[in-house]
């Protein structure tokens, strides 16, 4: 008989990723099989890149830290990036998977204590930590034990390093939420708690950078590079200071052959247990009354505000907005899936630019300061596209509404009349996301009024086109039947699809600017773009007055 | 004011029909009860006329409106209340009302007035600015019922109204219904609950395996062929019964 954590972890990680859905229609079933073909398709080639780049950057950092006796400078990056993103998704990963699931209600009714849900749940969280640790820490791992002919104790310390590495930054993101919840009433506070968290972290990053550079105690970036490469583990130390177990994570590995090597897996393997014992004593005294306080809503005790039921008229396309933005919005499942890349860039660009370290910034290195204003232009234009599927708003518009769909289905509005509002209200999001972001890189690299200002115009004509296709393609084969409201957004292949057309789309008009650029025909780009909005927008005219009524009245 | 014609429902890959060649009419100024055992056809029926379902054959006339060729119209002249009623849970109360009173064309005094009159008799004045998912099943309900009766529909359509309700509830929404016809508009319901049905409808329907074997006022099923004076309960039992058939 299994114990009754593995049973849970088991069936949570079954439910959790689809395993059980996947084996039911791919292998015994032998049904839906071109599911998988469109996943590998769409995302392979973004595997395949990623692990080519951890591979390429392992290689120039090894044989740059090599001149200042740093060659383990790409595990250290490596295992702080890996734990700086686990700390950061993880944190709302913990969040919707502790407090936001439905199962909870469930569970607490089932002879359990608190700490085994709380360790099958986290034991869930770390196993699709793992797969995304793989990318970036075997690439490196595996580049880095190449070239510095590393011998058996590198591979068991790396396997050892590779397992417990997730632990802690996981363990920090439960601890923090965990505390958070029981501070706050939650059901109503959700969203702001999920803003409140996500900030905070924020502020831990920032604040990490402008720590490390204060400590190192000089303002001048080229100085402090230099002092961080030329004293003998210097950056090691630096980071050291920030988040110890990502050092010694690189230590074991590096120095796996030494005492001091085992000596730091020791660090890293206790401080995990530690973590463990925390997270065990929190989930027993903490955890329960948290998730109790948080299913107990907000009836009955509060005070309640005075409810004015005078109300502003708005029409149907408004009112119908407004709603799909507060859906959207409320629920910290859709947004932090569908807002995280609109918060990642502008962080990965003004993170450099707090520290004042311009240099090694991988949009600097990009050039992009330089490039011709008709081409930033262009790409502008093509990152509001490509930012409108990311977000997944309109691709899973209609899936998101579940088993509430029957709400906007007995409306008396014609099909048009649902869909404008679902692509305005993604087109509002989209554009104050793309707007935000763009501010500090066209601060970054000078972009000029004239050019961003086109852009965000063409961008927004031409999202608003694909937005319409995303939408109309979510009407065609809407994902209703979830319990968990995170499958209808991240299992819900019509965002997959969405995004693999929309970067057909971006790579083939990427392709052609690129043409332009090299025959000297960039003044073609704003035609090429009128062109295919044109096109695009022509479609999706035709499919929402011909197919999409169709549609609507088969669901 | 409804009108089924020839209406039938075969769902993808079942071998018998939900709904078979139904025909039905539903006055003005009457509450009609639909009457049947578990899965006879009665949600799928009402999720036909709703606009819910397409009916595979057949006409639904909603108003004079044909639910195909004219559906928004049809529509906007029907409040409809589910069995289980999935209010989006991440609205407040008055948010979920005031998007169904905007999407229906409420005017504002108009809105006031009847959001006040009915938060008031549903007791719902102080937690409707609360969020949905904050509610219990009975106060969703309601809130279901406020929104479908915001826009004073001609038809006023409630699948199993009285499920899960306590019996102060079930009386409100008795009182409502009657209140609705009185006004001159139709109510039409889906139960289970017999005694409801005899004491509200003006004319009942029964549908059994998805074909209407019963229909007429309450006078009309007991006195007919040789059931004199017989309760629903037992005219029910009768009828649902194995080789029971009753036509009007």
């Amino acid at each position: 008989m299994k114990s009754r954590v593995i049973s849970l972890y088991s069936a949570m990680l079954n439910t959790h990723y689809g395993l059980s859905a996947g084996k039911y229609y791919y292998i015994k079933k032998k049904q839906r099989l071109w599911e998988p073909l469109v996943i590998v398709a769409s995302l392979g080639w973004l595997l395949v890149l990623a692990v080519w780049f951890a591979w390429m950057l392992t290689e120039q950092l090894f044989l740059g830290g090599l001149a200042f006796g740093q060659p383990h400078l790409a595990l250290i990056s490596g295992t702080l990036i890996v734990s700086v993103l686990g700390l950061f998704f993880g944190f709302f990963n913990v969040l919707s998977t502790f407090y936001f699931s439905n199962d909870l209600s469930i569970l607490l009714a089932w002879p359990l204590r608190s700490w085994e849900i709380l360790l099958a749940k986290l034991g869930v969280i770390v196993t699709g930590q793992y797969v995304l640790n793989a990318l970036f820490l075997l690439p490196i791992g595996i580049r880095y034990g190449l070239l510095a002919r590393a011998g058996v104790g590198y591979v068991l310390s790396a396997v050892v390093v590779f397992l417990v590495l997730p632990v802690i930054p996981l363990v920090i993101a439960s601890a923090l939420s965990v505390v958070l919840m029981r501070l706050v009433n939650l059901s109503r506070y959700r969203d702001k708690l999920t803003l409140i968290g996500g900030i905070l972290l924020l502020v831990i990053v920032f604040g990490g950078t402008y720590w490390l550079q204060q400590n190192v105690g000089t303002d001048d970036p080229s100085v402090l590079l230099e002092q961080l490469l030329s004293q003998a583990d210097g950056l090691v130390k630096a980071v050291g200071r920030v988040f110890p177990p990502s050092v010694w994570a690189a230590q074991a590995m590096a120095y796996a052959h030494t005492s001091q090597g085992w000596i730091n897996l020791l660090y890293l393997v206790a401080s995990s247990a530690l973590g463990l014992i925390v997270l065990h004593v929190l989930g027993e005294k903490v955890f329960l009354q948290g998730v109790i306080a948080g299913l107990e809503g907000s009836r009955g005790g509060k005070r309640r505000k005075k409810v004015v039921l005078e109300h502003v008229e708005r029409g149907a396309f408004l009112t119908l907005l407004s709603t799909e933005r507060k859906l959207f919005v409320r629920d910290p499942n859709f947004a932090l899936n569908g807002l995280i890349g609109y918060v990642l860039l502008p962080v990965m660009a003004l993170l450099p630019l707090f520290g004042q370290n311009l240099e090694g910034n991988p949009f600097e290195q990009l050039n992009f300061g330089e490039m011709d204003p008709l081409l930033v232009m262009g790409g502008i234009s093509l990152f509001f596209m490509v930012m409108i599927a990311m977000s997944m708003i309109p691709s899973t518009t209609f899936s998101r509404e579940g088993r509430y769909l029957w709400i906007v289905r007995t409306l008396p509005l014609s099909i048009g009349q649902i869909i404008r509002p679902r692509v305005a209200a993604a087109q509002v999001v989209n554009t104050v996301g793309c707007v935000l972001g763009l501010l500090p890189l066209s601060y970054l690299f000078g972009w000029g009024v004239l050019e961003v200002g086109f852009g965000i115009v063409f961008g927004l004509l031409l999202s608003s086109v694909v937005a319409y296709l995303l939408v109309i393609l979510d009407l065609s084969r809407p994902m209703l039947d979830w319990i968990n409201p995170i499958k209808a957004v991240k299992s819900n292949f019509n965002s997959i699809v969405g995004m693999f057309g929309t970067m057909v789309i971006a790579f083939l008009l990427g392709a052609l600017f690129f043409l332009n650029a090299r025959t000297a025909t960039l003044w073609l780009i704003p035609l090429e773009l009128f062109l295919v909005t044109g096109i695009l927008g022509g479609l999706a005219w035709f499919l929402t007055r011909n197919v999409a009524p169709k549609l609507w009245a088969k669901i | 004011m409804i009108r089924l014609q020839g209406v039938s429902k075969r769902y993808k890959g079942a071998s018998t029909y939900a709904v078979r060649d139904l025909d039905l009419e539903v006055r003005p100024g009457e509450i009609f009860g639909f009457l049947g055992p578990n899965g006879a056809g009665k949600t799928t029926t009402i999720k036909m006329i709703v606009g819910l379902l397409k009916a595979d054959q057949g006409k639904v006339l909603v108003n004079g409106h044909d639910l195909t060729l004219d559906p928004i119209a049809a529509k906007r002249s029907m409040g409809y209340v589910p069995d289980k009623p999935d209010l989006y849970p991440r609205l407040t109360g008055l948010e979920y009302l005031n998007l169904i009173g905007d999407v229906y064309g409420v005017d504002g005094p108009t809105r006031s007035k009847r959001l006040a009159h009915y938060l008031e008799m549903f007791q719902l004045t102080e937690a409707v600015g609360d969020l949905i998912q904050s509610f219990s099943r009975g106060m969703q309900q309601k809130l279901a019922l406020t929104g479908a009766l915001l826009h004073a529909p001609a038809l006023f359509i409630l699948d199993e109204p009285m499920v899960g309700l306590d019996p102060k509830s079930s009386h409100l929404f008795k009182e409502i219904m009657r209140e609705h016809v009185k006004q001159g508009n139709t109510v039409f319901f889906s139960t289970h609950v017999l005694e409801v049905a005899e004491q509200l409808c003006n004319r009942v329907g029964i549908i059994k395996q998805g074909e209407l074997i019963a229909c007429g006022t309450m006078e009309e099923l007991r006195t007919g062929r040789d059931r004199d004076g017989s309760s629903l309960e037992k005219l029910f039992l009768e009828l649902t019964d194995e080789g029971g058939s009753y036509e009007e």
